[in-house]
């Protein structure tokens, strides 16, 4: 699987104040859905990320949980908060 | 599961081997369906081991692992079920995990591969997991029967680890030894499980021994009252063991059998009369105590004996030491008789009454005991109500007398304050006053006794209100003035 450009995009530099939208995997739906929950901006979802111990499982399942990501959505969303982290953090 | 609090919900998951990071608001859901998802793959892991050691079935779980390659789709409902509840994990996994027995060659590419097309940047992991598995292969190789179960379920634990727990490199060795940790796991789980429902079971047995107790208490209870019943019943064998002592022993002579009926008679006489005058006393009889003559002649009519045969056998009860069941009386009731003249009347010392009559002499005593220990403790229970009502009645009574205090030191402070802005007169204020102002006239008389002991608390116990006596409007009066500086006239100034 190769990544999109919106991931590479994305771990390219630190987030700053990227909002939501530009993780990969969240789109306008999913992104709007995710803002209404309190996660606005990207770094508030790292939080969230960071706070399941960046755990896949638990990550995915919050994700789909809270903004109805489907599989795909949720593996391109935590691959590219984990390749940033692996980066940056 | 919703009953969980924060800590309950991480030690359950440290429990089943999990580390949970921080449980926020936002995590809490997430680890909930997670503790739900570990306990499920847990009673599964129970229920296979034990069929594991019913029987091998190597062929079966082969089966079975191939029907979960065809779960494709997420579901990450957390059912019961482990190996729907990894779909994500088994498309990747089924080609590798769930392999044939010794076919461990598969595994090396298959996970390369996986890592690979993750994009994955952890070289370093599937080497790791490439060498432990190559390992783990040529050990393999070597067992017989529980291979194909092993094998399986090693590297299908691994990746089920590797997924579910946090991938750092530490964990993959331990996972991999397969079924070392999970006798630990089990019997962590087991032992808090158990502590957290301990608590409840704890109370439940405390319950039952409690009801077991009064049942038995109850029961014993019942038994004293019948055993009391007995006792009072009296014991009818008694007489015949007199009678059957004294026959023994006038067995051998012979002229003594006629004294011996005599004395039968005149027991079986002073018995019944006795046991009338107990039961209602039909021939209303003055006293259980028989006058000698009485006796005398009824025993010559029946056994048409002579007065010298009962004036011997008088004797020989006197002479006797053994309790024959007969007293005899003098003419002084409490004295003992010690010649045959001296006695007056005799006395049946085991008077015989109707089995109605004992049984209700012995029923009106049982109950008359037991009514007694009863009204005891009524008594002691009414005296515990009354002494109880009585404290709750004093403490109110105290915390309206504080209610009251704090109402007048509001007043006289905001009396002082009022007269430092120049409101009022007088800095201070009279007592009957602030008593009329603060109690309306109806409950005056009602409240004298709080009102009482809260102005002789102010006097005692209040540093800040001075009592003193002022001469107003030409009146001597008590006054309470405030003696405290107030934070308003600070800052003012």
């Amino acid at each position: 699987m190769t990544t999109s450009q919106k991931h590479r995009d994305f771990v390219a530099e630190p987030m700053g104040e990227k909002p939501v939208g530009s993780l990969a995997g969240i789109g306008e739906v999913l992104g709007k859905k995710l803002e209404e929950r309190g996660f606005d901006k990207a770094y508030v979802v790292l939080g969230q990320f960071l706070v399941l111990k960046k755990d896949e499982g638990l990550f995915r399942e919050w994700l789909k949980d809270t903004c109805g990501a489907n599989a795909k959505q949720s593996r391109d969303c935590f691959g590219c908060l984990q390749e940033w982290c692996d980066a940056f953090l | 599961m919703a009953g969980l609090s924060d800590l309950e919900l991480r030690r359950e998951l440290q429990a089943l081997g999990f580390q949970p990071g921080p449980i926020t608001d936002t995590t809490r859901d997430v680890y909930r369906n997670k503790l739900r998802r570990l306990r499920g793959e847990a009673r599964l892991r129970d229920e296979e081991r034990l069929r594991e050691e019913a029987q091998p079935r190597g062929e079966e779980r082969l089966r079975e692992e191939a029907r979960l390659r065809e779960d494709a789709p997420l579901r990450a409902r957390p059912a019961a079920a482990s190996p729907r509840a990894e779909p994500w994990l088994s498309q990747p996994a089924s080609g590798s995990a769930y392999a044939t027995p010794g076919a461990y060659g598969d595994i090396r590419p298959s996970v390369a591969s996986w890592v690979g097309s993750r994009g994955l940047a952890y070289p370093a992991r599937p080497a790791q997991l490439r060498r432990r598995a190559s390992v783990r292969g040529s050990s393999e190789e070597d067992e017989d029967a529980r291979t194909p179960d092993r094998a399986t379920q090693g590297p299908g634990l691994a990746a089920r680890r590797w997924w579910a727990t946090s991938p750092a490199p530490a964990r993959l060795p331990s996972a991999l030894l397969g079924p070392d940790p999970r006798p630990g796991l089990r019997a962590t789980r087991a032992g808090p499980a158990g502590a957290a429902r301990a608590r409840p079971e704890v109370g439940r047995r405390l319950e039952r021994w409690l009801s077991w107790l009064l049942l038995w208490a109850s029961l014993g209870l019942l038994l004293v009252f019948l055993g009391i019943l007995w006792v009072k019943m009296g014991k009818p064998s008694a007489p015949q063991e007199a009678e059957d002592n004294s026959t023994s022993w006038f067995c051998q002579a012979k002229q003594k059998a006629a004294l011996l009926e005599l004395l039968h008679e005149l027991y079986n006489f002073l018995a019944i009369q006795a046991g009338n005058f107990e039961c209602g006393n039909p021939e209303n009889l003055k006293s259980k105590c028989i006058p000698v003559m009485e006796a005398q002649e009824y025993i010559a009519n029946v056994t048409s004996s002579s007065s010298a045969k009962f004036e011997a056998a008088l004797t020989w009860i006197l002479s006797s030491n053994k309790d024959v069941g007969i007293w005899l009386k003098g003419e002084d009731q409490s004295e003992l008789v010690t010649t045959v003249d001296k006695v007056v009347c005799l006395e049946s010392a085991r008077p015989r009454m109707g089995v109605g009559c004992r049984l209700s002499r012995a029923l009106l005593t049982a109950v008359t005991n037991v009514l007694i220990f009863f009204w005891c403790l009524a008594f002691l229970w009414g005296l515990l109500i009354l002494l109880k009502y009585r404290w709750r009645k004093l403490e109110e009574e105290e915390q309206a007398m504080y209610e009251m205090v704090k109402k007048i030191i509001d007043v006289v402070q905001d009396h002082y304050v009022d007269w430092e802005q120049d409101m009022e007169r007088y800095p201070y204020v009279g007592i009957l006053h602030v008593r009329d102002s603060l109690i309306p006239p109806q409950s005056r008389r009602r409240m004298k006794r709080v009102w009482d002991r809260a102005v002789e608390f102010l006097a005692s116990n209040e540093s800040r209100i001075q009592t003193e006596s002022h001469r107003v409007a030409g009146e001597d009066m008590l006054v309470w003035r405030w003696t405290k500086p107030s934070s308003f006239s600070d800052s003012e100034r």
